[in-house]
Order: structure tokens, then sequence, then C-alpha cells
């Protein structure tokens, strides 16, 4: 167990005696810093929340946003990096049921799931290629079996997470604002526990995810069941419909110790339940085992005596488990019982209430010479950095993953994945735009900016589709905390996200904190992993198919900002430089033009400069229509810069718009209205991609071969190493 | 030198749920006429065919094989190894 000395005395004095050990389970999983966020919870309160589409209700496990006419669209994002680490198929698709149903509790159905995917080095390290191709299968398996399509994500590999997993889920929900659950109970409602039986499966789980990965914890493994989830999501819709649910709540990290403590706190009541009434799978599990089980597809629900008998009605329909395991009291207790002897019987506050930490920051001695660049040695052909570039991991077409995902199942997808950002139809006519970031190498350099950029990319992302960012959602995971070094960079992380949220009112609706991974090699690099939702009202931008003379015009200028740049990772092997930065006021103007230009029916397609910075952004723009172009490296907006900073910075706030020549006139106007840097950098054509240095052809590429090396290489490392 | 048929039967270790055997009896078994089963579990089996000196080093040698490629999950998976002669 996870329980420090010092928390064990404050126990004893808060509550006057001895715990038992069931309570001393029961307090070691609600504890812990997955559950409580006691490291954390204090500095979160500065994320702005509130905004004019958010809705806010007691006890919700996911964010509300009002989408219009009667609709809701709800949104969280969760991780499962521990058990991901140890079994990553099942670690991996349970968190996806587990975020399922976060979104499920709220009331509403889930419609999409992304997910963000980190593991270390798969070109030299066959561990992180069976931890990637075992996470993607249990991810498409347990989404697919579930009929909710997988419409986007990211992947990405560092050496900082040898022989770990970052598995981050995201998933939206929909549905009618007179659906959502209300919670609420008063005295003698009763406490219900629905769907698969409790094992021992995930025994400690919490507690193991909040303590460093120095051992592998085989009772923190836990088994994915698709099927009954999929029976609970249709039976909880069913009972929603019958309004038998009053309050209702996940259970996730903890088991019923959480789900039972954390409802009672947030409703203001008492709670006494029964272990023997638990359906358990296996025979003689004790009472502590019952609390603090985390087997998987399990639902609390708070109903009344005469709403019972429908809701039973419902479960044996759907074949799923149905137990009456106690009864809602006003003493505010959590009574914990086996028949007529008492195993717990604690205050709700005390339970669902760790004290909170206010751990000490230091900035990390590393920070003070990350900045400096090292002599690199110069390109000899650029051709093949680039060849090199397009087939690196982090840079190749992640096709090989989403292609084993359903991601139409549901037949709202309208933008699938591989694009920027994915779009989804809403039952009002409007469309739902989505996308998760990350990006730990410009984390590392430094830890504001390169959070920062993560949110501000997800956002460029949504705006490509045409869609204002009206939500998002933060994951923050680092090392431990209580190495002060490393929670600085939680803090100046987190402060730049919250500065970044307020100017541009976007109100965090939903987010996770996941600290402690830590490997025997050391802590991961900070990884916030930021999701962005944004509402479109008329109609998405679908990128049309680019043809010979079409234009590329480039928003927004390039700086000297190569530092955590795959350019200089991949290729140079160098960590350091200046991170890319973000100018808030520069970014908001460049977002407001890409709106106003696909608004006006301007462009044909709009794509972001991120990783492997315009080079790279270019190349897939012609891989993907099977295209050439030739682009001037001399007209792009920048202060004077080398080549290799021309082609690979990644720089923020730039977007290439391709568009028919005939639009060019206007959309010129447009840019110069709105007093945004831009140029007409090059035309489609051909079937080569050109970067010329004035008369000189620095990058010359045969689309066809780019584009073999580019889809294929990720598929052929996993397969055959 | 002998050759030794060898089985490896990988399933889910005791205490960890198994969906897959769970719903082959309550949903196929039980909704037949065979009342009598109680539980059904489901695993892999690999059948390795092997040239070895005997059946412990042909035994342990598909032990390493399997350890060494990851062909189950030591943190999931129960692993049985019969050998036999061809």
């Amino acid at each position: 167990m996870s329980l420090e000395p010092q928390e064990l005395s404050e126990l004893k004095s808060k509550i006057g005696r001895d715990p038992t050990s069931t309570e001393l389970h029961i307090i070691a999983a609600e504890w812990s810093e997955h559950c409580s966020y006691k490291s954390s919870k204090k500095h979160l309160k500065m994320l702005p929340m509130k905004g004019p589409l958010v809705i806010n209700e007691k006890g919700y496990d996911s964010g509300v946003l009002d989408v219009g006419d009667g609709y809701v669209v709800t949104a969280h994002i969760e991780s499962h990096n521990h058990p991901s680490a140890v079994e990553p198929y099942g670690g991996a698709a349970t968190g996806v049921g587990g975020v399922i149903r976060d979104i499920l509790s709220a009331g509403t159905r889930p419609i999409a799931i992304f997910d963000g995917l980190r593991f270390g080095n798969i070109e030299k390290d066959q561990q992180a290629r069976w931890l990637f191709k075992n996470a993607v299968t249990g991810i498409a398996d347990y989404g697919n079996c579930l009929g909710i399509p997988t419409i986007g994500g990211e992947v990405e590999f560092d050496d900082c997470y040898q022989n770990y997993a970052l598995v981050d889920v995201a998933a939206v929900g929909f549905g009618r604002k007179e659906n959502l659950i209300k919670n609420h109970a008063q005295k003698d409602d009763l406490v219900v526990l629905l769907g698969g039986s409790t094992g021992r499966d995930g025994i400690g789980g919490s507690q193991f995810a909040s303590d460093s990965l120095e051992s592998e914890d085989r009772s923190a493994v836990q088994i994915p069941d698709p099927f009954i989830e999929k029976l609970i999501i249709e039976a909880i819709l069913e009972a929603r419909n019958h309004k038998l649910i009053h309050a209702m709540k996940d259970l996730g990290g903890g088991g019923l110790s959480c789900a039972v403590s954390e409802t009672a706190e947030a409703l203001e009541i008492g709670i006494e339940m029964d272990v023997d009434k638990v359906h358990t799978r296996e025979s003689n599990m004790h009472p502590d085992e019952i609390m603090v089980s985390e087997s998987q597809e399990r639902m609390l629900i708070v109903t009344n005596k005469t709403k019972l008998k429908k809701l039973q009605e419902i479960c044996k329909k759907f074949r799923i488990g149905c137990s009456v395991i106690g009864h809602v009291k006003s003493d505010n207790q959590m009574h914990v019982k086996k028949g007529k002897k008492t195993f717990a019987n604690l205050p709700t506050d005390v339970v669902a209430n760790a004290t909170l930490l206010d751990l000490p920051s230091k900035k990390p001695a590393y920070l003070e010479t990350i900045q400096k660049e090292k002599k690199l040695k110069p390109i000899s052909n650029y051709s093949k950095t680039m060849m090199t570039l397009l087939a690196s991991p982090n840079i190749a077409s992640k096709i090989w993953v989403y292609g084993q995902y359903d991601h139409e199942v549901g037949i709202r997808t309208v933008l699938k994945p591989g694009a920027d950002a994915s779009v989804l139809r809403l039952d009002n006519g409007k469309f739902l735009s989505a996308k998760i970031d990350g990006n730990p190498k410009q984390c590392y350099v430094n830890p504001r900016e390169g959070a920062i950029g993560c949110f501000e990319e997800a956002c460029r992302n949504v705006v490509c589709t045409g869609a204002k960012p009206i939500g998002m959602l933060d994951h923050l995971q680092f090392g431990n905390p209580k190495d002060p070094e490393i929670f600085w960079t939680f803090l100046e992380s987190l402060k730049g996200l919250t500065d970044f949220a307020k100017y541009f009112e976007i109100p965090c609706v939903g987010g996770k904190v996941s600290l402690h991974n830590e490997t025997p090699a050391g802590s991961i690099k900070p990884t916030p992993v930021i999701g962005v939702l944004g509402l479109i009202d008329k109609k998405p931008l679908v990128p049309q198919k680019i043809i010979e003379s079409d234009c590329l015009v480039i928003l927004g200028d390039t700086k000297d900002e190569m530092g955590g740049s795959e350019y200089f990772e991949y290729i140079h092997k160098f960590i350091g430089g200046r991170c890319p930065s973000v100018d808030f006021a520069e970014s908001k103007k460049n977002m407001k033009t890409v709106l106003d230009s696909i608004e006006n029916l301007l462009l044909k397609s709009v794509h972001d400069c991120s990783k492997g910075g315009l080079a790279v952004a270019v190349s897939e723009l012609c891989m993907t229509n099977q295209i050439g172009c030739n682009i001037s490296l001399d007209k792009i907006p920048c202060e004077k810069l080398d080549v290799d900073r021309i082609l690979f910075s990644e720089t923020h706030s730039r977007y290439l718009m391709t568009l028919d020549k005939k639009n060019l006139k206007k959309l010129e106007t447009l840019l110069k209205k709105n007093k945004v840097s831009f140029q007409l950098v090059g035309h489609f054509g051909g079937d080569k991609i050109q970067f010329n240095d004035g008369k000189k052809t620095i990058i010359d590429l045969r689309v066809d071969k780019a584009q073999k090396t580019w889809l294929n290489s990720l598929r052929d490392l996993v397969l055959h190493g | 030198m002998p050759i030794f048929n060898v089985h490896v039967t990988i399933e889910n270790k005791s205490g960890i749920s198994d969906p897959e055997g769970d719903t082959i009896l309550n949903d196929l078994v039980l909704k037949g006429t065979q009342k009598t089963v109680s539980k059904i579990k489901t695993a892999k089996m690999l059948k390795f065919t092997i040239k070895e000196k005997d059946k412990k080093s042909a035994q342990s040698k598909v032990q390493l094989i399997c350890d060494d490629l990851r062909i189950y999950n030591p943190m999931v998976s129960k692993v049985t190894i019969d050998v036999f002669d061809e």
C-alpha cells in the first residue's frame, strides 16, 4: 500500500482511532495520487473552467458543453500508462473502457474515441515494438467491438519512454441536454452496482499507478471485456430514458472505495453498503479486496425502491449483473459491512479529501544550458535527409495504426483520421471537430512554451477544418512530483496552458494528471497532451483534391526555433536549442484569418506546419494528393535564416493554404485586410517535390517514391523490425 | 537425435477473468442441453516439433523460445509445456 507514515497518523487523528484493515485499503486507494490529485489539485484551480457553453453539475466525470438546439457534447481524457506498460493489450483496451464510462456517467452516448500513444525507440528496442503493437491492437479490438469509432490521435516515440508506455484515451459523447443526469440522492435511495463481476484483477491499480514502475505488479493487470461494456452502455442509456438514474459514477481507479466515497461526498450523503451483496467472480474474496478491486466494466448507480424493478428488468434484458449493494443515509459516513459486521465506517469527507500537498519546485539545472546549440554537421544531400525524415517513426504516416481502427462506425465521421483534425456530424446540423496533440521533445526543452505549443497545435488542427475552438482537455503526464525539478516543469506547463486558455477564452472542460511516470532509467520528459474541441456551425472544410497549377500560400512567419525539432533530434541526435514559442496575438490573428478564408470558400485545404516543419508539411500535401510542388524558399516569410531552419524549424501559428489560382487575388485581399504575414510560395504540378533556394534545387524527390516510404515505413518497422 | 512434439498451452492465470471462456459457457453451451458444464477456459496452443537429445532439453528449449520471443505475457498468462514422443 502507498499510504505514507504521516498520512497514517493524520488518518488516525482525523478518525480518533486506529483504522481497520479495510479502512486502510480504502484510504490508500483514495488518497493515492491517482485518485486524490494531492500534489496537483491546488494548482489545477488556476485553469479557467467556466465559459458560456460549459455546463457544470456536481459529480460529473466528464466535461459538458452546450452545442445548441438542446444538444450537449461531453468529453474526457484518461490515461492507462502503468497497466499498459505491464500488459499493453489489456491495459490499453481497459483505458478505452474507462473513459467511455466517464462519458456515459453524464448520461450521454459515447460517439468517438481518440488515442495518444507514446513508446520508446521502436527502431532499436524490441520491447517498445511489442508494447506499441499490442497497445494498438488492444485499442482497436475494444473500440471496434463497442461500435464506437476511433477517429484520431497521435503516436510518438522517444528514448525517454524506454520500457514504458503512455496510453492516453480521450472520448467524446453526445446527447440531449434534457437527458443529462443531474446527480442527486436522498435518504433511503438504493445504491446499485451494475455490470461485470468483481474479481481479483486490478487490485491496487490506483496505488500501482501512483508508484514508479520499478517492478512489474501482477495484481494490477486488468482484463478487458468490450461486450459487457457495450451491454452496459445500452442498459444505462435505456435506464436513463426511463429516468431511473438519480446519480451515477464509473468504477475506475480505486474501484468501489473511490466510487462510493466520491459519490457520497459530492452529493453530501452517507452510504451504507454490504460487500456480501457485490456480485463477485471468485469466492472467498476478502472485503479489502472487494473494496479496492479495479475489475473493469462496472457502474455505480443511485436509484430508489420504486425504480429498482424496472432497472433490474433492463439489466436482465441485457444480461448484465445488477446488485443492490447498499442504501443512502444522511450521516455522511461511508459504512462498509459484511453481513452484520462492520469493516469500515469513515466520514466521506475524510475518505474523499486527502490532504493536499504544497510541494517545492525548483528550475531544473539542465534548462540553463539547453538552449545553446552545438555546431551541427552540414547536410550534403537534403533530398536524402528528407527521405530519412519521411521514414522516421515520428513523421511517417500512422496509417498502420488508424487503419486498424473502425473510424466510420456510427456514420457520424465526416473527416477521417489522417487529416489535421477529425470531424463528426451532430444531430443539430452542426459539426464537431476534435484533435489531441503533445510534444514532449519541445516540452523538455521549454516546459512552458512546449505546453503552449501543444495547445496551439491542437487549436490549429481544428481551425484547419473550419472549427472554432470551444473547449480543451488537458492531460498532464510527468515524473515523480516530489522531485522539485520535475514539479517545476509541471507548474510551468500548467501556467502556460492557463495563460493560453485565458487569452483565447477556451475553457478547460476536463483533464487528468498522471504523475510518477518513471522507470528505472529515470523520469519521462514532461508530456502534456492537449485535446481541443471545435464547433462548426455551417460546413467543415473537407480537403479537395489538389490539381495542376493550384497555389500554395503560407500564412505565418518562420522563426529560428529548432529546439525539440525532429530535424535536430532524429537527424543530428541533438537535444536542445530554442523551443518554438507562440505569439498569442499573432496566433489569434492567424486562426481568425484561416476561419475567414474557409468561410469565404477561398480554399481547397489548409494544413498546419508542425513536426518536421515546412518541408514535411508540404511533402504531406504532395503525397496525400499525389502531385508535385515547386517551392521557393526565398519567398518564405522569415528573418534571415539558413536553409535548414526554413525547411525544418517547427515554429507555431503557420498554415499552408492551398487554393485554385482563380481565388488567389481574393485571398490576398483578405490576408492583407487581416494584416497577417503571408506569401505565395509555390505551385502544384508535375511529379516532384522540389524546394529551391534561388536557382538552386535543394530538395528534389519523386512524389511516388516519397509516398511509398512515408506510408509503409512504420508498418515495416513494426512487423519486420 | 530424436524428434519430440511439444505442446505449449497459454491461458490466463487463475483469478484473471476470461471473457471468451465465459461467453462460450453462458451463450453457447448452457443455452443448449449441456447443463452439467460449470466452467470453460479458453487457451491458445502452439505445437512445436523439435529435434533434441531428450524430453527435458526439448521442454527447456521451447520454454526459452517462448520467453525470448514474448510469445506469451508472463504477467497475465500461465504456460504449460507438455512433451510427447513423435
